[in-house]
């Protein structure tokens, strides 16, 4: 795993998804480590739960916890961690993230199999995005396989990078359930118990036509958050629905334009915000309310309102995005990201919790059944085999009884240097030659690294234990029991 | 040149680890290069004085001075040869040029650390000096100190190193053994579990 975005910098869907990943497949027998850039201090290695062994690699932050973006510099370190750890498989997580692209492309270069997962969404137009894309191209243009969080994003993305969309996967993000569960839940068994119906369990508390209900919003506070919208919203909202609150948690730039909006309309007492909370209590937040209102511009999975509607509220959401794919129908109201429409579908969901048609009560166990990290490690897991060939073409890619199988072969990525190049060169009139002068650098950086750091000289680190002894010392069993060592890099053969 | 370790046990509730990357000089031609660079040591070291006390025979010392017989000495073909290059080049170069030599001279060609455990006492870690004028680094800290020995790993340079450390008791850093060799995993796991050995595991 590799990515600029992790932990301990506060939660977002990428640092969470990355460590429940990693978790997940450390159960399934593999070894994962997870390589990142340094955090104020945070340099170095360090070992996580269950042995999750993460590099803090010092390097340079620039802009939103990214790295500098600096090709070649990272190579030697980079190469240095990956034999010594004996990886296999590379897997690049978030597309802004400049260790994540430099990763791939070495990795490639150092002949290793690679993965990348796309977290978010971009646009064609602005510079920016013409920037990012081209960027994305060159580190897509040679990867063994892609995985995106929705569809939507598997749209994005194979249009961005002109990929083959059989090389694209859609793996969403999942939740850990049962931190998100609901204020009053009992675990119940019902489906187990026969002959007794589910509508017999204790009707769930009804919500009166002058009870107060609280609409919850988290989330950074940032424009492409929907922040402004937000902004535009809550004052109507609030108006036209006597008897609503609105709970607003997470920083940002538009924290002050959501402060000044407050006091201009003197709507302290009804709008409370909490500022930035931990993901460890974004749960005891969320089961303060009953409405979760989520106005994001652009979205490629939003783990957040499958948060929301674990922990049983009704979901508000702008249909951006992966987000319709998210959720079923009744869990959600579904609104065009503007003003008017948000603040209608807003008006449709109170509506619809005072007349108590919705059971939130039932969501939680309707989402635990839909996402699980067990499942989202096992089909990644299954990625991984298929690009190490563990399953065979067909079956991984699926067979196309009219297709020419001979338009398939491009799928295997072979790591010849001269193939690689023609595959870069197709980028672009002039960005295709810029790769290829990037590719053969860093091929030339890697002879040399081979010859001046050699191989046999990298020290092979252990690898955590499988099975921990009781309790004993965590550092006793780093250094003297790595005994079994059979289940080296990612994967597990 | 690889590092090699050199474990001692003189008494049962001590141990010395030695971690060096001198060459072994096992070869009776490895035995004779050693000679050799000593006696040329020795031999530049004498030039070096020479051209010194030359450059000063005038002004500092009279003809008696040391016991020895200056003039006799500065008449032979050796000495005459030292006078000329003391005379020719100016006091700056010359300097210079013998600053550099007694470097070249005294400069330890290997590095030598050591881990010395004593049950009961203490532990002392020593590294060795670069030149053979000053002497080796130690520090010693008491058993009741020692919270811990690990291995780690951190970022050295462009590579990722494990290293063995000790952890002090009231110190924010760890002292690590072994600093400038940082020897491979192998060796540290070898003197991690001796010394731990040694320190604690007799006791219970």
């Amino acid at each position: 795993m590799i990515s600029d975005y992790f932990f301990p910098q506060p939660a977002g869907g990428v640092e969470s998804h990355i460590y429940q990943l990693s978790t997940k497949l450390i159960d399934r027998g593999h070894k994962v480590i997870i390589i990142t850039h340094q955090y104020e201090g945070r340099t170095g290695v360090r070992y996580l739960t269950n042995g999750l062994k993460v590099y803090h690699v010092p390097f340079f932050v620039i802009y939103r916890e990214t790295t500098m973006p600096t090709v070649f510099s990272f190579f030697p370190i980079f190469r240095n961690i990956v034999i010594r750890e004996q990886i296999q498989i590379v897997h690049g997580h978030a597309s802004l993230s400049s260790f994540c692209i430099e990763g791939i492309l070495h990795a490639r270069t150092m002949g290793l199999r690679t993965v990348f997962t796309d977290h978010s969404l971009f646009g064609f137009a602005d510079a920016a995005s013409i920037l990012t894309n081209k960027l994305l191209k060159f580190c897509l243009s040679d990867v063994d396989h892609v995985i995106c969080v929705s569809h939507t994003c598997k749209e994005n993305t194979v249009l961005r990078a002109s990929l083959d969309p059989l090389m694209v996967s859609v793996i969403p993000n999942a939740v850990v359930a049962e931190n998100f569960q609901p204020l009053s839940y009992t675990p119940h068994s019902n489906y187990r118990v026969p002959g007794v119906p589910p509508d017999r369990r204790a009707v769930p508390p009804q919500i009166g036509p002058d009870d107060t209900i609280t609409i919850v919003v988290i989330s950074r506070l940032f424009y492409n958050k929907g922040t402004d919208l937000l902004i535009a919203a809550i004052p109507r909202i609030l108006a036209s629905h006597r008897n609503v609150r609105f709970v607003i948690a997470g920083s940002g730039p538009k924290a002050i334009d959501l402060e000044q909006m407050l006091e201009r309309n003197v709507l302290q007492d009804k709008v409370e915000m909490l500022g930035s909370v931990r993901h460890e209590e974004v749960r005891d937040v969320m089961v303060r309310g009953q409405i979760y209102l989520h106005p994001s511009l652009t979205e490629a999975f939003g783990t957040v309102i499958v948060e929301a509607a674990s922990c049983g509220l009704y979901v508000v959401c702008t249909r951006v995005g992966g987000i319709p794919e998210v959720l079923p129908q009744h869990m959600t109201t579904f609104a065009k990201p503007e003003e008017d429409d948000i603040v209608i579908a807003t008006g449709k969901a109170i509506a619809a919790l005072r007349s108590n048609k919705v059971r939130t009560d039932r969501f939680h166990d309707q989402v635990k059944m839909m996402y699980s990290w067990t499942d989202v490690a096992e089909r990644t897991e299954r990625v991984y085999k298929g690009i190490c060939g563990d399953i065979s073409q067909e079956e991984f890619y699926g067979r196309y009884y009219g297709q020419a199988w001979k338009a398939s072969e491009d799928r295997v990525r072979s790591f010849a240097l001269i193939d690689r190049l023609k595959r870069y060169y197709g980028c672009g009139v002039w960005a295709g030659k810029l790769f290829c002068l990037c590719v053969v650098i860093d091929y030339l950086i890697y002879v040399v690294l081979e010859m001046w750091f050699p191989r046999a000289k990298i020290d092979i680190a252990r690898s955590w234990p499988k099975k921990l002894h009781s309790s004993g010392d965590k550092r006793f069993s780093i250094s003297s029991r790595g005994h079994d060592r059979q289940n080296s890099g990612s994967s597990h053969h | 040149m690889p590092n090699r370790l050199l474990v001692r046990r003189p008494s049962p509730t001590t141990v010395s680890f030695t971690v060096s990357n001198a060459s072994k000089r096992s070869t009776p031609s490895a035995k004779l290069l050693l000679v050799l660079q000593v006696i040329c040591r020795i031999l530049l070291f004498t030039c070096v004085l020479l051209v010194g006390f030359a450059r000063l025979r005038h002004s500092l010392y009279g003809d008696e001075a040391f016991n020895l017989h200056w003039n006799a000495i500065w008449s032979s073909r050796i000495g005459a040869i030292a006078c000329r290059i003391a005379d020719t080049y100016n006091l700056a170069g010359i300097a210079l040029v013998s600053a550099l030599v007694i470097y070249g001279v005294f400069r330890r060609g290997h590095t030598e650390e050591s881990l010395l455990v004593i049950r009961g006492l203490g532990i002392q870690t020593s590294t060795s000096s670069t030149s053979y004028l000053s002497k080796a680094a130690t520090r010693f800290i008491p058993t009741t100190q020692i919270q811990d020995i690990v291995i780690h790993e951190a970022f050295k340079g462009f590579e990722v190193r494990f290293y063995l450390a000790v952890i002090v008791e009231g110190e924010s850093d760890v002292v690590v053994v072994f600093p400038k060799l940082l020897p491979k995993r192998q060796i540290l796991e070898e003197v991690w579990r001796g010394s731990r050995h040694c320190l604690y595991e007799a006791k219970s």
